[in-house]
C-alpha cells in the first residue's frame, strides 16, 4: 500500500511543524524520517492516520483520500507504534488479542499457534503471554506491540523509534520481520543500523521534507 | 414529637464553626470568608426552600411539583457541567437529559411503584425524594464526567492506540466509561457497606426525630438507598453517552473546544 502527502500543512499552537509537505511513498518502501527533536516528525506520522487535524493539503492511501468517512477504513490497514507502546490489557496475552475484542476484528481472533508463531519471530517466548504487561521490560512491550500489529496484518507501519529499548538480538529479529516483508514502513528513527537498512532518508527541518539522495 | 429550635438554640449551633473557622486561622488555611459565605448562603437558602415547599406542600398541584422538579434538574445541571469542567453551552441540553432520565425513572419507580401516595403527585413524596436522588447524582455525574474525559485528554496516545487497533468510538471509550462509573460508584458501595455502623443515615435520622418508627424509617432508607445507588450508575453512563457526538469529532478526535 502508498502513502501519498500532497502540500500537507500542519500548525499546532500557532506553530507551524509541516509546512506545505509533499511525499510519496511507493508500496512496500521502507522509508526514515530524521530531524531535530520536536520538529514535527511524530507529528506528521499521527497526521496519516488522522489523529492531528491538517491545516491544508491531502493525505491519500493507496488512493484513497484521508477523511471523516475514510479515517476507520485508512487506520484499518495502519499499524501506528510508538516509543511507548500501548498495550491497554493487565496481562500480556488480553493486550496481544485486544483487538480481537472488537467488533471489526472478532471473526479474525487467532489461534494459539498463530500467537506464537509471532512470538517466535520476534525472539519472544511464550511463557511471556501470562505474564502482567507492568512486570516486562520496554523491549518487550515493543515487540508485543509488533506482534500484535503483525496478527492483525497490518500492511502499513507507521513507528517512531522503536528500536530505542531494544537489546541487539532483538533489534535484529525486529528488523529482519520488518524489513524482510512486503509491508510498506514509515519510520522517524535516529538509529544508524536502522536508517541503513532503509531505502529512502527523508530529513525534516524547518518544517519542510528533504531526501536524502545517497541512502544506502 | 420533634423539639422546636428556638432562635437562640440555632444561633448556638452557628457557635460551633467558631472551632472550625479558629482552625483554619491558626493553620493559615485562608478558607475562612469561604466557609462563613458556605454556611450563611445554606442556611438562607434552606430558610427559601422552606418558604416554597411550605406554599408546594399547600397548593399540591401536579403542575407545580413538576415544575419545581424541573427547576432542581436545572439547577443540578448547571452545576455538574460548572464542576466537571465542561461548557455549558455544548452540553446543557444532552447533560440536563441524561439528568433528567436518571431522576425520574429511579424517582419514579420508588414513588409510583413502591410508596403509591394519594395522590400519586403528592408533593410531600415527590420532592424530598426527588430532590435526595438528584443531590447524590449530582455528585457522581461530576465525578465521571471529569474522571471520563480528563482520562482521555491525559492519554490521547492509548485512546488512539484503540482507534488503531480497530476499536469503533464506542468500544475505544470503554476503559474511560470503566474507570468513571467506578470513580462515581465507589464512595456509595462503601457508605452502603457501612450504613449504620459507622453512620445513621440523615433521611432516617430526620423521620426518626419527626416521630415515625424507626422500622418504618428504615425501609424508606433503605429505599433511598437503593434508588440513589441506581440512579447514580444510570446517570453516569447515560450522561458520557449523550455527550460523546459532541465531544468528539468526525475523525473521532476529542475536540479540544469542550472544555471550560
Amino acid at each position: 500500500m502508498k502513502i501519498e502527502l500532497s502540500n500537507v500543512t500542519l500548525n499546532i499552537q500557532q506553530q507551524c511543524l509541516i509546512n506545505g509537505a509533499t511525499l510519496r511513498i511507493g508500496a512496500g518502501e521502507k522509508v526514515v524520517l530524521r530531524g531535530p527533536s520536536g520538529c514535527g516528525k511524530s507529528s506528521l506520522l499521527k497526521c496519516i492516520i488522522g489523529a492531528l487535524p491538517l491545516d491544508s493539503g491531502t493525505i491519500r492511501v493507496d488512493d484513497t483520500e484521508l477523511s471523516a468517512e475514510t479515517t476507520a477504513l485508512i487506520r484499518k490497514s495502519i499499524a501506528f507504534i510508538g516509543q511507548e507502546p500501548v498495550l491497554g490489557a493487565d496481562r500480556v496475552r488480553d493486550a496481544l488479542l485486544l483487538p480481537f475484542t472488537y467488533k471489526a476484528h472478532r471473526h479474525l481472533q487467532p489461534d494459539e499457534q498463530t500467537v506464537t508463531k509471532y512470538l517466535k519471530t520476534l525472539h519472544l517466548s511464550s511463557d511471556i503471554l501470562d505474564k502482567p504487561c507492568a512486570r516486562i521490560s520496554g523491549g518487550e512491550k515493543q515487540r508485543i506491540a509488533i506482534a500484535r500489529a503483525l496478527l492483525l496484518d497490518k500492511t502499513i507501519f507507521l513507528t517512531d523509534e522503536i528500536t530505542s529499548a531494544l537489546d541487539p538480538e532483538s533489534k535484529a529479529a525486529v528488523m529482519q520481520e520488518l524489513f524482510e516483508s512486503d509491508i510498506t514502513l514509515l519510520s522517524v528513527s535516529h538509529d544508524s543500523d536502522w536508517i541503513e537498512r532503509c531505502s529512502r532518508v527523508i530529513t525534516m527541518k524547518d518544517a519542510q521534507l528533504k531526501e536524502e539522495t545517497d541512502a544506502g | 414529637m420533634l423539639v422546636d429550635l428556638s432562635i437562640p438554640s440555632t444561633i448556638s449551633i452557628f457557635a460551633l464553626l467558631l472551632i472550625p473557622v479558629g482552625i483554619f486561622v491558626y493553620l493559615g488555611l485562608g478558607l475562612v470568608r469561604e466557609t462563613l459565605l458556605s454556611a450563611v448562603r445554606m442556611a438562607v437558602q434552606l430558610m427559601l426552600v422552606g418558604l416554597y415547599l411550605k406554599y408546594i406542600f399547600h397548593l399540591n398541584n401536579i403542575w407545580v411539583n413538576l415544575l419545581w422538579v424541573l427547576v432542581m434538574m436545572t439547577a443540578a445541571n448547571s452545576s455538574i457541567l460548572g464542576k466537571s469542567g465542561l461548557k455549558r453551552r455544548l452540553f446543557f441540553w444532552r447533560s440536563l437529559a441524561g439528568v433528567a432520565i436518571s431522576t425520574l425513572v429511579v424517582s419514579g419507580w420508588f414513588i409510583l411503584v413502591a410508596i403509591r401516595p394519594d395522590p400519586l403527585y403528592d408533593a410531600r413524596y415527590v420532592i424530598p425524594i426527588t430532590g435526595m436522588i438528584l443531590g447524590n447524582c449530582q455528585r457522581s455525574n461530576v465525578l465521571s464526567l471529569e474522571r471520563f474525559f480528563s482520562g482521555i485528554r491525559r492519554n490521547e496516545t492509548e485512546f488512539m492506540t484503540y482507534l488503531m487497533l480497530g476499536a469503533s468510538l464506542r468500544e475505544a471509550v470503554r476503559p474511560y466509561l470503566r474507570d468513571s462509573v467506578k470513580a462515581a460508584v465507589n464512595p456509595s458501595i462503601s457508605t452502603m457497606a457501612t450504613m449504620g455502623i459507622v453512620s445513621l443515615p440523615g433521611m432516617m435520622t430526620g423521620q426518626i426525630l419527626g416521630g415515625a418508627m424507626p422500622v418504618e424509617a428504615i425501609k424508606y432508607q433503605v429505599g433511598i438507598m437503593i434508588c440513589i445507588f441506581t440512579s447514580m450508575v444510570i446517570a453516569a453512563i447515560v450522561n458520557i453517552l449523550l455527550s460523546l457526538p459532541i465531544a468528539f469529532d468526525e475523525y473521532q478526535r476529542l475536540k479540544t473546544d469542550v472544555f471550560t
